[in-house]
Formats: structure tokens, C-alpha cells, sequence
């Protein structure tokens, strides 16, 4: 198994330490921070948000593996910032004004993160004009927003009538979820994607960003 | 027929004379809303609670017969609880709150949203030891004076359950997900086992002392809300390891006393979980919530046969559209009505914009489905 490998499995483990260690050891050894993230950090995320969405694992299991990333990635951050290394697109989520549920949105900032994409969290109870803000401010592709209340959903319609009436709508889409989001809705209010679970969440905020940085 | 009979004798497949219409109460939002429409008075909406006065008093006003959440049980929580402390206030005005369960949470004055978990005093096996342990022990007091005399002054009419309060879903409330989740994997590898085993045998002894004073229900309940849009919150697998035990010592125990029926009240898709609750004793799923989440009743009934009943799985959504959607909404729940063992129910409190005179139709139009 390669060191690469290791990283991954332990990961997909949650194991903080075991990972720290393995990520160390392939940067003595001369392993590309790069290739490191990639193949050892990103591809065990990648296998975790295919488990969870196939109910294979769960919220703890993912939440776990989540602190295992970030510990990995702390310790490649120096090295990938000597790289170049780019971000492969930014996200800006949050969960809309009146709402302060936080562990779906966790969930689903966890995945991209896992996708390589970075993430801009802007919290709970965040005003329609403050996703546009930062989006802006971040030169986000995406803006993503969560809901977990029928009664604070409507308030995702106020941040697309936002980026429409900015005429952002080719450079920023909006992506939406939560527990009484459908696709029926998503349509309805103008949104641009809805997804059922976390991790399809990431796959479709990665092939939007990487559509867009490709031109 | 009383509303109580019609209720049990449904639940256990005998005939009744019609159906009950049965509620599980509403988002104070929509009373203040109603308030505010003329519907109902202002002191109604504000004094509302599951199974008070106001609670009856808005049945009639509505043409209820019932609300499902009429529970009784002994002080079976933390005792004395944590104090709730502001611990801090942040410039947005937002407070960090130490809450009754030691759960550290970030409130927004005027947002009615549950608050967000910000941290918890229940880290490891010393704070488990000294803060909360002996917070977890039964004593008489639990129970003391809560059932004098409480056969011959419950209501007669309508069913009345017996709480058995939780078996993860309270430890859950005081660790959060993520506290869960870390002790889940902790290092310490039995001390999650370890806390639902203390709380779980206080309960345990407050239902065995509230059973012991000849209290009379005619069922019993369970809260937990351990799944979401997606399923279980945690692995079935550690679900069952961590629980199972305590649901069948429980049920066992209510089935000594003559409590056949054993509900439980758990929000999102539950089908996961449905193997630990029903093959330990737990024979009624409330409230179904099929409307926002997508859960079901028709599969499960399936999969356990009758020994799966269910109270509620009526979209509540309906209520908030038109006659239309709700005669549909009365069509579908026909058919599981006809399946027997099944009493229809908003699918959980009723939610703001929901129309006073739209709940007050279904309410009438659910007395006349075909039983």
C-alpha cells in the first residue's frame, strides 16, 4: 500500500493522528503536497461522501473524517501555498436569515471541502445581501444556501431575486438544500441546482466550478 | 364510542365507530398568527400547550377530538438540571447560553429556529463522572406526588400515554451531534455506552415507579428524533448496540403492567431504525413524517406486518394550500387507513401560514373517512 493510500484509509478511519503521521512521513520522503491532498486527503473524502450517500456511513463517521482532513490539510497548507497550488473553485455557503440549524450545512461544507473546493462559511441567520456581498468578495462560483424550515425557505428566493437583479446569473449559480427542499421548489423560485444529499451536493458545486474555470 | 376507545380499539384492530381526529399541536408562530387573524384570542395562543387547557379549549374551537402528545411521566430528566447561564453576547447580540443540559448554545433573540450547538460540558469520563452521573441517579422525588389520585382524575374520553422519556435522543440533546459523534469514537471507547446506560436505568426506574402506584395508561411513548432527511443520525449497527437493551427492558416492563401499545415519536426517515425499535417491543410509529421528509408508513407495514401501527402520516402541508390538496391528502390516507392499525394525524405541529379554516375542514372531513 503506498503512503498515499495509508493517508486515505486512515482518514476514512477518522483517525486524527494516524493521519498526521502519515502525511508527514510522505512529505520527508519527498511525496508532492499535491499529490498528498489529492490521492491521500481528497480521495479518502471522496470515498466517505460515497458511502454516505449510499448509507454505508453516517453523520459521526463523516463528522470524524471531516477532523482527520483538516488536520492533514494543516499540515500541507505551507507547502501547497510554496506550490501554487489553486483551489479548484469557491463556495460560498450558509443557511438563510431566521435559520440557525448548522450541522446539515456542516455536512455539506465537509464534502466540497473534501472535493477540493474551497469554502466560505458564512454561518447561520445570513441575510440575503450578505451571500451576494461575499460572493463577491470571494469571486465565489457558487453560492449555496440551506434551509431547514418550511418557514425560512422562502427566504432562498430572496437571495436569487438578489443575484438576478445584480445580472450575476452566468457567474454565480446558486445551489440549494435542507430538509423541506425539493426540486419542484428549486424550480419554482429560479434557483440553479438542488441536490438531495451532501455529497451529490459536492459533485455538482465541483463539475460548476470546473465548467466555469474552463471557460 | 369515546374518543379513547375509538383510538385503542383502532390501534388493536377492533371496530370503531368512526375515526378520531387526532393532532400533534402547533408552531406557536401559527396561534400568534391566528391571534393576529381574529381567529382565536391572543391569551389562547400564548397559554397553548400539548394536552392543557388551552390545548382543549382550542379541540372544540377547531373540531379536534385530540391531541396524540397527552403524555404523563415522572421528572425523568437531568436532576437538578444545569443552570441555564448567558455566558456571553456577541456584538451581533447573539448569546452563547449554557442551557439546562449543559449544551453549550448560540441564541438569536427574536429568531424562533432551534439555537445552534456551540460546545458541551460532557467531554469525557470525568465530566461524565462528576457533572453529570449524579445528575442520572433515581430518587422518590422523581415520582413523589405526581400520581395521587391519578386514575380517577385523567380524562376518561381520550387516551392518555405514559412517558418513558428517551433512550438516545435526551443524551443526544445533551452532547449534540458532534459531541455524540466524538464520544461515539472517543478513546475511551465505553464511556457513550456508559452515559446511555446511567440515564437509561433512571428512566427505567422512574417508569417502573410510576407503574408501581397502580397509574393506569393506555400507552406507552418514547421521544427520540435521532434520524433526518436521510436517515439515521448514527449507524443502525451502533444504534442497535447502544439501545436496543434498553428499549426491550422498558417495553418489557409496560407489558407486565398491561401497556400493549408502545409509541414513539421520531422526525425524519426512520426505516432504518425500525428493526431495533420493533423487535424490542415499540409497536407504534408517530408522527410519520412524510410530508417534509419523505418518510412512510406502507413499506414498513409491509416489511413488520401488523405489529406495525402508526399514528400520523396526514401531510400537513395540505393545510397550508387548499380544500383541493387536502381532499387528495384525505383520498391517500384513505388507503392506509384501510390497512388498519393506522389513525391519521398531521405529520408534525402545524406549521405558520397554515388556514385556520383549512384545519378546522380537515378536522371535520377526517371524522367521516371510512373505517
Amino acid at each position: 500500500m503506498t503512503l498515499t493510500e495509508e493517508i486515505s484509509l486512515f482518514l476514512q478511519r477518522g483517525s486524527v493522528s494516524k493521519v498526521k503521521e502519515k502525511v508527514e512521513l510522505a512529505l520527508s520522503q519527498g511525496v508532492s503536497p499535491t499529490e498528498i491532498l489529492e490521492h491521500g486527503l481528497v480521495g479518502g473524502m471522496t470515498v466517505i461522501g460515497d458511502k454516505f450517500k449510499e448509507n454505508e456511513v453516517f453523520v459521526p463517521e463523516v463528522l470524524l473524517s471531516a477532523r482527520a482532513m483538516s488536520a492533514g490539510i494543516e499540515l500541507l497548507r505551507p507547502y501547497l501555498i510554496k506550490e501554487g497550488k489553486k483551489s479548484k473553485g469557491t463556495i460560498v455557503i450558509g443557511t438563510v436569515r431566521g435559520d440557525l440549524h448548522e450541522i446539515g450545512k456542516r455536512i455539506v461544507k465537509i464534502m466540497m471541502e473534501g472535493k477540493g473546493l474551497t469554502v466560505i462559511d458564512l454561518g447561520t441567520d445570513v441575510l440575503p445581501e450578505t451571500f451576494l456581498q461575499k460572493a463577491q468578495e470571494y469571486h465565489a462560483d457558487v453560492i449555496c444556501c440551506s434551509s431547514l424550515l418550511t418557514t425560512t425557505m422562502m427566504e432562498i428566493k430572496k437571495v436569487v431575486e438578489k443575484r438576478n437583479k445584480e445580472g450575476l446569473q452566468e457567474k454565480i449559480k446558486i445551489m440549494i438544500g435542507g430538509a423541506p427542499i425539493t426540486q419542484e421548489f428549486c424550480d419554482k423560485i429560479g434557483a440553479d441546482y438542488y441536490t438531495e444529499d451532501a455529497s451529490s451536493a459536492a459533485d455538482v458545486a465541483l463539475k460548476i466550478c470546473t465548467e466555469n474555470r474552463n471557460g | 364510542m369515546t374518543n379513547r376507545e375509538r383510538a385503542m380499539n383502532i390501534l388493536h384492530y377492533k371496530s370503531v365507530d368512526r375515526m378520531p381526529a387526532v393532532h400533534f399541536g402547533y408552531w406557536c408562530e401559527l396561534l400568534l398568527e391566528w391571534a393576529e387573524q381574529g381567529k382565536i384570542s391572543m391569551d389562547l395562543a400564548k397559554s397553548w400547550g400539548d394536552g392543557n387547557d388551552a390545548d382543549a379549549e382550542l379541540d372544540k374551537i377547531i373540531g379536534w377530538d385530540f391531541n396524540w402528545y397527552r403524555c404523563r411521566g415522572a421528572r425523568n430528566g437531568l436532576s437538578p438540571s444545569f443552570e441555564t447561564k448567558i455566558l456571553e453576547i456577541l456584538p451581533d447580540g447573539t448569546q452563547r447560553v449554557q442551557n439546562s443540559l449543559g449544551l453549550i448554545e448560540r441564541i438569536k433573540p427574536g429568531i424562533a429556529s432551534i439555537p445552534s450547538e456551540d460546545g458541551y460540558l460532557l467531554t469525557d469520563r470525568k465530566a461524565f463522572e462528576e457533572l453529570y452521573l449524579p445528575k442520572m441517579q433515581y430518587f422518590e422525588e422523581r415520582v413523589k406526588g405526581l400520581f395521587d389520585n391519578f386514575n380517577e382524575t385523567r380524562p376518561k374520553d381520550v387516551p392518555v400515554g405514559l412517558h418513558l422519556g428517551s433512550v438516545l435522543g435526551e443524551v443526544r440533546n445533551m452532547l449534540s451531534v458532534a459531541g455524540m459523534s466524538e464520544l461515539m469514537y472517543d478513546e475511551d471507547e465505553d464511556l457513550l455506552a456508559d452515559i446511555i446506560d446511567a440515564y437509561a436505568e433512571m428512566q427505567y426506574k422512574c417508569a417502573e415507579a410510576v407503574l408501581k402506584t397502580g397509574a393506569k395508561f393506555d400507552f406507552a411513548h418514547y421521544w427520540e428524533d435521532i434520524c433526518f432527511k436521510n436517515g439515521p443520525l448514527l449507524s443502525p449497527v451502533k444504534f442497535e448496540e447502544l439501545c436496543a437493551k434498553h428499549y426491550k427492558k422498558r417495553n418489557d416492563l409496560c407489558k407486565q403492567y398491561g401497556i400493549d401499545i408502545i409509541s414513539l415519536d421520531c422526525d425524519g426517515v426512520t426505516e432504518k431504525l425500525l428493526p431495533t425499535w420493533f423487535e424490542n417491543g415499540v409497536n407504534t410509529m408517530f408522527p410519520i413524517e412524510i410530508g417534509v421528509w419523505g418518510d412512510q408508513f406502507e413499506p414498513a407495514r409491509k416489511k413488520f406486518g401488523k405489529e406495525m401501527r402508526g399514528v400520523g402520516a396526514m401531510d400537513k402541508t395540505a393545510l397550508r394550500k387548499d380544500k383541493s390538496a387536502v381532499d387528495k391528502e384525505l383520498e391517500r390516507i384513505q388507503r392506509l387507513v384501510d390497512l388498519g392499525g393506522f389513525i391519521p394525524c398531521p405529520d408534525h405541529r402545524l406549521m405558520p401560514g397554515s388556514k385556520f379554516e383549512l384545519v378546522q375542514y380537515y378536522a371535520e372531513e377526517v371524522k367521516k373517512i371510512k373505517v
